[in-house]
Formats: C-alpha cells, sequence, structure tokens
C-alpha cells in the first residue's frame, strides 16, 4: 500500500477502529518562535554602531544552501489521541559557475502520536517512521497536536543537522543555513558556516539601541555581539540590511548572521557582509519573504517543495 | 526493455497544457539536442508515441520582469553578473506523428523522452510500410537530422507520382538555391530508385528563366559533406545522363533562343520549331478568349478542319486547290479571299457564311502569333518537335522557353501538356509515367486573374493526372499567390525558406510560430516536407544537386555569340556531326537564299541523316549561277553619211 495516500490510509484506520481526521492543524507552517528580547553582549565598541559593509564583493566558489521542509496532516483518533502524518526533508545545493544543484538531500515520513495510538493502527503505518509523544497527561487532541507539531520540528532540525554534516564530509566550502547555527554545537564552531535568520521574534537589544538596531541603513552591519541562546553553543552575531527600510518597514531586509566564534571579527563580518549583500540578486520574489530570503535558500525550498510527495 | 541511451525530457501535462491524443508537452535539461522539427520517442508501459517538436519555451522562475529591476537596481550591467543563475526550464511542445498501438487513440502517456533514432525514424513517419517489404516504394527525398543523427527519408512513390495521389509543390523565396536543386535533386533520386515493378519515368522541364535547368546533363563539384550525405541516402551523385534540350529559334531562324548555345552542349541541344498545324490546334491558347467567340471559332474550326493539311478546293477563290502547309500559305489563302471578295464589291460582305470581319480578325491573330512567337512558328512549315513516342525510360527533357514571349511560353506549355496527355492516354509515349516541372507557377496559375487556357489546363493535370501518370511538380515564390487548386491537389508540398508576409496568409494558421520562424531563416539545403504518410511536416536536408549549378555552368559554358546567318547554320551542322567544318558551310550556303538555307538545314535535322554535310548540300540543291544581264544594246541609230537631213 502507498504510504503516502492518507485517503487510503484513513478508511485502513477507520477500519481498525479508529477515527479518521481531516482538520489541517496551525503548525504546519513552519517552526514556532516565541517573541521575545535576550539581551545580547557586544563584542565591538561600547555602544551598538552602524558599520558600512562597502560595495557587494561575489562569493567565490563553491557556496552552497541548506534549508529543510516540513508539512503535516492530522491523520487518525485512536480514541481521544491524534495520529498526525508528516513528511520533513532537508537538502544542501551548491553553486558552482553560478549554477544551483542538490548535493545532498533526504526525506522522511513520520507518524506521530502516542505509543497506544500508534499500536492501535498497527502495520498500517509501515513506511513512516513512528515517533511517540510523550504520555506523562492525559490525551487531549490540541494539546496533542501542539506536541506533535513540535515533534516535528524536532525533526526536521535533526534531518538538517545530518544533512549538513553529511555535506561538510564531502565538501569544506561555504555553507550557508537558513536559521540559527546555535541548533548544534558542530555547526556553532565550523569555521565555514553561516547562518542567516530570517526571522527577529528573539531581539538582542532593547531600549534605545533596538531603536538603532532595527534602523540600521541599507548596506550596513550591526557592531558584532554575542546573543545570548538556550542552547550552550556560543557564536557571533551581526545584523545586516539588504535592502532599504525606509518607506517600507522596519524589518525589511534586515537580516541576523551567525558565525562560529572564529569568525566573529570585524574584518570577517565585513567581508562576509559584502559577500551577502551580493547575494541580493537574484531576488526570491514572489516569496514574501524576498527582502531576507536568499535566492540560494529560495532554490532548495522550491526543490524540495517540487520534490515533495502529494499526501493525498 | 532497458533502453542504451538515456532519456532526454520526460512529458509533463498540466490542466493548462494537458497531453491530448494529438499534442504532448515535455522538459528537457538546460543542453539538448532537441530543436524544433526534432523527433522524439515517449514510452510508458505498453504504449510508445512518436512526435515532433513544434516550439519551444524557456522560462526561469521570475516573477515578473519588475524583480529583475530590482534585484540589480535598475543596473542592465549588474544584472548580469548575478551569482545564482535563477531556475529555468527548457519546455517543448510536440505534435504526435504516431501511436503504438493506433487504437484505443488515447492522450499521450506521461512517460520519459527519447530522441528518435533511425528505426523510430521509420516508424513515426509510417515508412516502414513502403520501405520494407517485396515491393517497396520508397524514394529518398533528404536527411532528416536532430542531435547527431540523420535518418533517410523517404516519399512513397505511390503517393508522389501516382496512382495514390500524386504531384508535388515548392514554395520558397528566390535566390536561395530552394526550389530548382531541391526538384534536380528529388529528379535524380526518383531516375535512380523508381522501383522496377512502377514501370519507367521521364521527366519533361520548362526552364522558364535565365539558366536554371541548362546544365543537367553536366556534372557539379561536389563537397565531401555532400557525397557523405548521397552515400547515406543511397544514392550516386551523377549527373542525367539522358539529357535532351529544346529551344526556340531566335527570329533569324537559326540561332538558338537559349542560353546552352556553347558548342561544347550542342549535341544535345535541338531547335524546337513548329509550323501552323501545331499552332492551329491550340489557337484556343494564343488568341485573346474575348476575341474567340463562337463565329471565330466557327472559322477556325473551318480552317482546322478542311484547309489546312488539306487540299482545300474553290473555284471561286481560284483554279488550282490550296494546299496549305504553312503560316504562309495560310497568307496566300486569305489573300485570295480578300480578293476574291473585292471583285464581288459591295455584296462580299459573306464568304462561306464566314463575315469579312472575323476572317481579317483570325487572319490578324493568327499573323501575329508568327510574328510575336518568331523563331517558335516558323513560316514554312517546317516543324521539329519533342520525341512524341520515344520518351525513353529516365530521360529528361528540358524545354527552355527563358526567352519567348509570355504568349509563346503559353502555347509551349499548352501544346506540350497536350501531347504529353495524349501520348499517356493512348500509352504510346515510351513511357508510363512523366514528371512536368513548371517553375514560377504563380505566373501560370495565378489565383486571381483571367481563366486562361494554361490554368485551366494545369488544373486538369493537377486533378487528373495521377490517372494517366502525368505527374506535376511546381514551384513558386508564393504558395498564396497560386490557385488553390492546383497546389491543394499536390499530394506533397515543400517548403524551403519562406518570406514571412507569405508565412501570416491563412494557408500556413496551421503552423506553430516556431514553425513559422524556422521557415523563415532555413538555411541553404533544408525543406520542410509534408506528405500524405507524415501526419506532421517534417524537416529534411538534402545534398547539393550533382548537376551544374546555373552559375557555374554560365561561367564554365559561356553561351556562344549571336552568329552570322551562315556560322550560325555551321554550328547547327556541327551538333550533328563534329566533322563539319564552319568554312565548307560558309561557302555552301554563300549566296543562298535563306529561307532555303532553313528549309534544308530543318530536312536535315529532321531526317538525321547519317551524313549531315551531305545530305544538307543536297537539300540546297544546285546552285543557280546568277547571270549577270547585260544591259540590252539598243538598235543603233542608223547614220548614213548620205542622209541628206543630217541624221
Amino acid at each position: 500500500m502507498d504510504p503516502v495516500n492518507l485517503a487510503n490510509l484513513r478508511r485502513v484506520l477507520a477500519v481498525r477502529g479508529l477515527t479518521p481526521a481531516s482538520a489541517v492543524p496551525d503548525a504546519s507552517g513552519g517552526r514556532t518562535d516565541e517573541a521575545c528580547i535576550r539581551e545580547a553582549r557586544l563584542l565591538e565598541g561600547s555602544a551598538l554602531d552602524w558599520i558600512p559593509v562597502g560595495a557587494a564583493e561575489p562569493w567565490p566558489d563553491p557556496l552552497a544552501f541548506l534549508d529543510g521542509m516540513q508539512r503535516s496532516e492530522l491523520l487518525a483518533y485512536a480514541g481521544a489521541s491524534v495520529i498526525v502524518a508528516g513528511e520533513i526533508a532537508a537538502a544542501v545545493r551548491e553553486r558552482r559557475h553560478c549554477r544551483l544543484a542538490t548535493v545532498v538531500e533526504e526525506r522522511r515520513l513520520l507518524a506521530i502520536g502516542r505509543p497506544a495510538a500508534l499500536e492501535a493502527a498497527g502495520d498500517a503505518l509501515s513506511g513512516f517512521q513512528l515517533v511517540a509523544l510523550p504520555e506523562d497527561e492525559p490525551p487531549h487532541p490540541i494539546r496533542d497536536q501542539a506536541n506533535a507539531a513540535r515533534a516535528l520540528d524536532r525533526a526536521r532540525g535533526g534531518l538538517e543537522l545530518s544533512i549538513g554534516d553529511r555535506y561538510r564530509a564531502r565538501s569544506d566550502g561555504w555553507l550557508v543555513v537558513d536559521g540559527s547555527l546555535t541548533e548544534s554545537p558542530v555547526w556553532s564552531a565550523d569555521a565555514r558556516m553561516l547562518g542567516v535568520a530570517k526571522s527577529h521574534a528573539t531581539l538582542p537589544f532593547d531600549g534605545a539601541d533596538l531603536d538603532r538596531y532595527l534602523r540600521l541603513p541599507q548596506g550596513h552591519r550591526s557592531s558584532l555581539y554575542v546573543p545570548q541562546t538556550r542552547s550552550l553553543t556560543p557564536v557571533h552575531a551581526w545584523a545586516l540590511r539588504l535592502w532599504p527600510w525606509e518607506g517600507k518597514d522596519l524589518f525589511h531586509g534586515l537580516v541576523r548572521i551567525e558565525v562560529a566564534p572564529i569568525n566573529g571579527t570585524p574584518a570577517m563580518a565585513g567581508l562576509l557582509s559584502r559577500w551577502l549583500l551580493a547575494e541580493r540578486a537574484p531576488i526570491s520574489a514572489p516569496d514574501a519573504r524576498w527582502d531576507r530570503l536568499l535566492y540560494g535558500i529560495h532554490s532548495v525550498e522550491t526543490y524540495l517543495r517540487a520534490q515533495v510527495r502529494a499526501l493525498a | 526493455m532497458p533502453h542504451p541511451v538515456p532519456p532526454i525530457g520526460r512529458v509533463v501535462a498540466t490542466e493548462l497544457k494537458p497531453s491530448t491524443p494529438h499534442q504532448f508537452h515535455f522538459w528537457t535539461a538546460r543542453e539538448s539536442p532537441i530543436g524544433i522539427g526534432a523527433i522524439v520517442r515517449v514510452e510508458e508501459a505498453e504504449r510508445v508515441v512518436y512526435g515532433v517538436v513544434t516550439d519551444g519555451f524557456a522560462y526561469s522562475d521570475l516573477a515578473t520582469p519588475l524583480h529583475a529591476v530590482i534585484g540589480s537596481d535598475g543596473d542592465p550591467v549588474a544584472a548580469g553578473a548575478e551569482p545564482s543563475r535563477r531556475a529555468e526550464i527548457r519546455l517543448f511542445s510536440a505534435a504526435v506523428l504516431r501511436q503504438i498501438p493506433e487504437e484505443p487513440l488515447q492522450p499521450v502517456p506521461l512517460g520519459s523522452v527519447w530522441l528518435a533514432s533511425d528505426a523510430d525514424v521509420v516508424l513515426a513517419l509510417r515508412m516502414d510500410s513502403y520501405t520494407t517489404g517485396e515491393r517497396p516504394t520508397g524514394i529518398p527525398v533528404g536527411l532528416y537530422a536532430a542531435g547527431g543523427h540523420e535518418s533517410p527519408v523517404y516519399l512513397d512513390c505511390d503517393f508522389l507520382l501516382g496512382p495514390e495521389a500524386a504531384h508535388l509543390n515548392i514554395t520558397g523565396v528566390s535566390g536561395l538555391a530552394t526550389k530548382t536543386s531541391a526538384v534536380e535533386f528529388l529528379l535524380a533520386s526518383i531516375f535512380q530508385t523508381f522501383p522496377a515493378h512502377k514501370g519507367s519515368v521521364a521527366a519533361l522541364c520548362f526552364n522558364v528563366k535565365g539558366p536554371d535547368l541548362c546544365f543537367l546533363d553536366q556534372p557539379a563539384t561536389l563537397s565531401e559533406e555532400d557525397r557523405r550525405l548521397y552515400a547515406k541516402l543511397g544514392l550516386r551523385p551523377e549527373p542525367f545522363g539522358d539529357a535532351h534540350y529544346y529551344a526556340p529559334f531566335k527570329a533569324d531562324g537559326v540561332n538558338l533562343n537559349t542560353l546552352r548555345t556553347n558548342d561544347a552542349l550542342s549535341a544535345n541541344t535541338e531547335p524546337l520549331v513548329w509550323g501552323l498545324r501545331e499552332v492551329l490546334d491550340y489557337a484556343e491558347v494564343v488568341l485573346n478568349r474575348d476575341d474567340v467567340d463562337a463565329k471565330a471559332d466557327a472559322f477556325i474550326d473551318f480552317l482546322a478542319e478542311r484547309v489546312v493539311g488539306r487540299e482545300y478546293q474553290d473555284d471561286m477563290l481560284r483554279g488550282k486547290p490550296f494546299r496549305v502547309q504553312s503560316f504562309a500559305d495560310l497568307e496566300e489563302f486569305f489573300r485570295a479571299i480578300f480578293d476574291f471578295m473585292e471583285v464581288l464589291g459591295k455584296g462580299g460582305e459573306v464568304w462561306k457564311t464566314h463575315h469579312l470581319a472575323t476572317i481579317r480578325k483570325i487572319r490578324n491573330r493568327l499573323t501575329n502569333i508568327s510574328t510575336r512567337s518568331k523563331g517558335l512558328v516558323t513560316d514554312d512549315g517546317d516543324a521539329h518537335d519533342l520525341p512524341w513516342g520515344a520518351f525513353r525510360d529516365r530521360s529528361v527533357h528540358v524545354v527552355d522557353v527563358a526567352g519567348l514571349d509570355p504568349l509563346a511560353q503559353d502555347l509551349v506549355f499548352a501544346r506540350i501538356v497536350s501531347k504529353l496527355r495524349e501520348h499517356l492516354e493512348r500509352r504510346d509515349l515510351g513511357v508510363d509515367h512523366v514528371v512536368v516541372f513548371v517553375d514560377e507557377l504563380n505566373k501560370y496559375a495565378p489565383a486571381d486573374g483571367p481563366d486562361t487556357y494554361v490554368r485551366k489546363m494545369l488544373l486538369d493535370l493537377s486533378e487528373r493526372g495521377r490517372y494517366l501518370g502525368l505527374v506535376l511538380f511546381s514551384a513558386q515564390q508564393f504558395r498564396s499567390q497560386v490557385q488553390r487548386r492546383v497546389v491543394g491537389n499536390a499530394g506533397t508540398a515543400v517548403y524551403g525558406r519562406m518570406d514571412m508576409d507569405e508565412l501570416t496568409t491563412p494557408g500556413y494558421a496551421a503552423v506553430s510560430p516556431a514553425t513559422k520562424i524556422k521557415l523563415a531563416t532555413l538555411p541553404k539545403g533544408e525543406l520542410m516536407l509534408r506528405h500524405p504518410h507524415f501526419t506532421q511536416p517534417i524537416f529534411v536536408k538534402f545534398p547539393r544537386p550533382a548537376v551544374l549549378g546555373s552559375r557555374e555552368g554560365i561561367e564554365r559554358f559561356p553561351p556562344a555569340t549571336e552568329l552570322a546567318f551562315a556560322d550560325a547554320v555551321a554550328r547547327q551542322l556541327r551538333g550533328m556531326d563534329r566533322r563539319v567544318s564552319a568554312d565548307a558551310v560558309r561557302a555552301l550556303v554563300d549566296g543562298r537564299r535563306e529561307d532555303e538555307v532553313r528549309r534544308a538545314l530543318a530536312a536535315t535535322r529532321r531526317e538525321r541523316a547519317a551524313e549531315p554535310l551531305a545530305f544538307f548540300t543536297a537539300c540546297l540543291g544546285r546552285r543557280v549561277n546568277g547571270e549577270v544581264l547585260q544591259g540590252r544594246r539598243g538598235i543603233p541609230a542608223v547614220k548614213r553619211a548620205d542622209d541628206g537631213y543630217g541624221f
């Protein structure tokens, strides 16, 4: 039986006494962040400053981009317990001579639920990697769905780490990751990795520094700082304005760059910023995040979306 | 079954671009050998579909051009320096040539796409039905080429020369060595590969401009590439071995009105001369249709049936019978009628129920023919015609009408095609099939204008010729300007490089935009082909014809300068016998009347004497030396000394 044909799967589960479901959970759009301010430690100067980075410079070959994707769908209920079907995928696309090509990729099908619910489904879920939800609380369909979404997030993060390691095993070229490097201590220490975070739910400053941080002019970077993260792996970071924000939004074109501490020098930050400025084009429109989404990352997303099998 | 070569694409179908039983779309890698006109094979499960690429598209993930402007800050130079090339697609549309199995006819499956191999091309174009078996009927017409593959393409002679379908029409702009070259190549191919079980074949070409077809018997210097193409097609690169040329005389009656007058080519270049009988049968061609009313028709019939070529006795006109064999005799006959009417005076307006005005009109028109077509039409009645009844298998006959007045050209077309038809109906031409090649068809069978005899004749030929084995190969620059039924009856249509204006006419509505562009930019030696077995047009290339081209021909065999009467006669005789000395001929004709010499020359030609000079001399007869008359001596005055008056 095709494990991806959820309509069939729902019918099989119904035969086994489970209740087929059809709602789409909110969490399917991606990982969630909690909006907060975590004070960062400045590494450069005594106050947050705007530093012009200079003219854009092309990034030398090869340059690779890593990203992942996830999607999920509520599959069934076993009593009050939910079973969520999800798919995660991650890939690295490497650029040589201006052409991007996928060099490492992997995708997995996941069935997420309480152990009893997964057991009730039996071999109907063959082909899925089973992910058990904690049973420390009684079943609650809404809470369980939120837990499933977090489990899917973690699984996706794990897959991205695995894919990143596989790429590093075959190449020592620069690897740009969509998001933070703090997911992995290995990444945080990798001298040829760079994280580009589009999300600003967690901000590194408050007060006047935050105003200054958010009003960074185009073509400038912020002073270097060490973000405060929940993980124990320190990285060095700075903000970079890719596109002018004036007349648009404070976050327009604003990205946070994370590198291993070894690259957290003003000179390296300037060089990497100039390289990143060159990556503004081609723009990844019509994606709504085109002002912060590098085309290489967009290319990985497009590739993964095109490859994803229909959860019919 | 595993394929030794990897696929080059994959069929895609969306709601907006679905696969249908007659069309599909596929994408390929950015670098692929696919181009417009390429033949591809789709395989999925038990179904194989062959298609020909009709259109191509490329686009990137750029949603709007404005995004490119934004991405480069409005600087085109920066746009070219983007570090990543956008994702892009090469998407092709293909028209289905054949599906196997043919039933049930279904939409093209979403399978892998391969470039067609030689064997695929045979199947795709349904050539397997006529190039294999015990009685193959394939005629090589060119090579289909794509992605390093070159596959011979064959026409089915049952559909090219009849009886299933017939005729071929070529369209293309002038000066790109397409139309004439293609016909020369195809005729050579037909002559080399026309199957014995289909009978015999000959060709008759009208050379309507310059030296286009004047050197079909002379070999061309071919490149290695051309020789390779000939070898690939299984043909021998050689000129026509049995070629015959016919051209009318110029007004002097001895110099041929053709560019093929070089001495080295005179052996198979013969005059085309017609007399009154040949012209009168086609009077309708040369007389303005408005002139030929019922009364005029009746008088022409009277002349044709009662007078010309017969002994006509009318005691009222003169005592001895008329023997009207030539225009000169006819003029004498008309003169007698007018003299007789003049004698009758006022009451003499009708002769044998024909009004004097009608007789005068016909006399004027017919006399005008011999004036306007001087050189083709002879006054003295000695005709020299094509070898009716003695056409040989694989012979080509070229009638050079390039230097003729349009009226005379019409006469030549009408009479020759009609004679071919008559002989083929009686099965006594000497061959079973004749290919008639007419260039500039828009001039002879125009879409607009009066319904001339020639146009009606070409229409009749295109509609009924195939049953007789009379096949029309025609060419023109603009197909849209030719009578639709004439080109519509051509089973095979060939297109060389086309004018873009022509391609916008309704006749090309079914051709895809990309195919139109390809047609408008076709290089020399490439053609688009429609044939009854091919469900879609196919592009092929063909080698340069193995015959000398017009420009090289003229350089290698420059036309002889127009000669004085005696020298022109000598050249004609040398054409029959190389031993004939020009000095001897000059001495023979010196002082003779030109019409006498022309008559003797015509007789020599007609008899094909073993010793032409001796026969010519005999025809001329004994020279009657002119006698210088002494002035008559007057009677001298008688002068006597004793004359008393002093006289």
